[in-house]
């Protein structure tokens, strides 16, 4: 009896998971606590999208590929003008550009700070996602007054944005910029950087080292938390931003070392939020007067890129990281020809299931829930038992509870109990 | 490395067709778009990962083109400088023999396109270590490729009345 028994169990973790924010499924193979193999299952939320669009002309994609995703409804259009503009050789005017990097910038403050808030709520720390989402709705208030909606604010057109900004924009804007100076991110700094619960539990946590980032493409803030010096925005030298300043943020110019964890891919949302607000104050500063589109008329539009032929390709940084679309047109079709897209979650997926090999099943929400995967929310994972083949189901309140477990032993203070609050569904309608 | 040298370093290998595309943005953004065989395709890959070693693999777009399939891999050299190099290799094969040659070997971060391509558009790869599906269900109806324009692809009788509450009728689909 001295032979050491070992048994693997696989553990299904999804389609409808906890910390996660769309249906996408993790199978895990276990050795006891450690994880020894994650297999990824894609398409429980397959709509078919490249499908539709070879159907509708360039207009209606315009708006189709903004429903991919509710967070990022800026970033799909705005890739999609840039291919077709890049396509068809079409100017945009100088105000335009800066209005979509206004736009851009706001949507990247409210998609960290939804994120930041996801991470607190993932270790058990609820009081981080009240702050930050609160924090939250002012930018969403600001989304609306200017764009008419709080998501899917269909700003963009084929060849500059829809709406202007008026002198009261203006003024909320720098109004908005200094709440969040003064008030919100010296207490996000205290919490994600020095906080040390949250360094506790987050630092060598799902570490993605350096080569592996590079070797499985990961984007975004996942790459350049593991040191990836890669921002689509600087090496793409996209639209204004050169003039703008923006610099790739690594860990680095923040903590001085670069460990690929969750803590530091954390650091750079942080880092990113402040480097968002000075983007739209040097933005407002140096905006010229002038139009706002190219065309007057959007049948115009579609008279000119009905005689255009080529291909195009857009990419920009995504919050979550590189978003690629591509687009062909042939001649005397008022349609694409092809379209697609590429997200930014794909990617880093594959790299945090080979990041989550030799880690710890406490560990699976917060390493899965920091890079922010674009993915509804989930509920409950079924474990089988590999040797009796009996069913035995997790609900999301138990997966949390381990997660909090593993908190509590590092601050015993902490009062929290797990119970379901239906983050990441903002779809989904509990909140 | 700016375009027109590492179009030059390609040329002294292969003899490909090329060029340089060129946008109208406040800064000017450049892309070289090469087309390549079947059978040069790998070695060319080969080239450009020696060219650097870290060049990120980003997207693979196959496309029915009528007579032939068509499979574009846009990759990005040198991104750590500003601006980066973007590239874009275009590949295609015939419909009767609808494979290409993978490149998991040289990118691992292909390997999910590839399956995604591979259960999308029915080009088959050679060699792919895992050519399981993703995106699609277990029980989607084999040799059927949804993004094909010829019979192979999606038939009106697949998607009638799907999910469309007003043209129902009764009984069901006819």
């Amino acid at each position: 009896m001295n032979e050491r028994l070992e048994y693997w169990v696989k553990i299904p973790v999804g389609p409808i998971h906890p910390a996660l924010e769309e249906p996408e499924k993790f199978i895990i193979t276990l050795d006891g606590e450690r994880i020894i193999n994650v297999d990824v299952k894609l398409g429980y939320n397959l709509r078919g999208i490249e499908w539709i669009a070879m159907r509708r002309n360039w207009i209606q994609v315009l708006y189709l590929v903004e429903r991919i995703c509710g967070i990022c409804s800026f970033s799909h259009n705005h890739t999609y003008s840039r291919a077709v503009e890049e396509m068809a050789g079409i100017e945009v005017p100088e105000r335009a550009e800066y209005i979509r990097a206004i736009f851009g910038e706001l949507e990247r403050v409210h998609s960290h700070l939804l994120n930041l808030g996801v991470a607190g709520h993932a270790i058990g720390y609820d009081t981080v996602l009240h702050l930050t989402w609160l924090a939250r709705e002012r930018v969403m208030d600001i989304l609306e007054a200017m764009g008419g909606n709080r998501v899917n604010y269909a700003i963009n057109m084929i060849g500059g944005v829809r709406r202007d900004l008026e002198e009261k924009h203006r003024r909320m804007l720098l109004d908005m910029v200094k709440y969040y100076r003064e008030e919100v991110m010296p207490k996000i700094e205290e919490i994600f950087l020095y906080d040390p619960t949250i360094e506790a539990r987050l630092r060598d946590a799902g570490v993605i080292p350096k080569r592996i980032a590079i070797e499985y493409s990961a984007q975004g803030p996942t790459a350049r938390g593991s040191g990836v010096k890669k921002d689509v925005r600087y090496n793409e030298k996209l639209g204004v931003y050169p003039d703008l300043g923006v610099k790739p943020i690594t860990p680095k110019e923040f903590t001085g070392v670069i460990k690929g964890d969750v803590f530091d891919r954390m650091v750079v949302r942080v880092g990113e939020l402040w480097q968002s607000l000075d983007i739209i104050e040097h933005a407002l500063d140096q905006m010229p007067e002038g139009k706002i589109k190219a065309f007057a008329k959007d049948n115009m539009v579609i008279f000119k890129l009905k005689k255009a032929e080529g291909e195009g390709i857009g990419r920009y940084e995504a919050p979550r990281g590189e978003l690629l679309h591509y687009v062909r047109a042939e001649k005397g079709r008022d349609g694409p020809a092809k379209w697609k897209a590429r997200e930014p979650t794909f990617p880093n997926l594959f790299a945090v299931a080979r990041a989550l090999v030799g880690e710890q099943v406490a560990d699976i929400p917060v390493a899965i829930a920091s890079i922010d995967p674009c993915l509804s929310c989930t509920d409950r994972v079924a474990i089988v038992d590999a040797e009796t083949g009996k069913k035995k189901i997790l609900t999301e309140e138990d997966l949390l509870r381990e997660s909090y477990k593993k908190t509590k032993e590092i601050n015993p203070k902490l009062k929290i109990k797990p119970e379901r609050i239906g983050v990441g569904c903002m779809r989904g309608g509990v909140l | 490395m700016t375009p027109e040298e590492f179009l030059e370093r390609i040329k002294e290998k292969f003899d490909v067709e090329a060029h340089i595309s060129e946008n109208k943005m406040p800064h000017p953004r450049r892309r070289v778009w090469i087309t390549v065989g079947k059978d040069e395709f790998k070695e060319l890959m080969r080239l450009i990962k020696e060219i650097d070693q870290r060049a990120q693999f980003s997207i693979i777009i196959g496309e029915d083109r009528g007579d032939y399939l068509s499979a574009e891999y846009h990759l990005e050299l040198f991104y750590e400088q500003e601006p980066s190099l973007s590239i874009i290799v275009s590949t295609s094969c015939s419909k009767e023999d609808p494979t290409l040659p993978t490149i998991t070997d040289i990118f691992p971060s292909s390997l999910p396109y590839e399956r995604e391509i591979q259960e999308f558009l029915g080009i088959f790869f050679e060699g792919i270590p895992d050519p399981r599906r993703l995106f699609l269900p277990d029980d989607f109806p084999d040799g059927i490729y949804p993004l094909r324009l010829d019979e192979k692809g999606i038939k009106p009788e697949m998607i009638k009345n799907a999910g469309h509450p007003y043209n129902l009728k009764k009984g069901g689909a006819q």
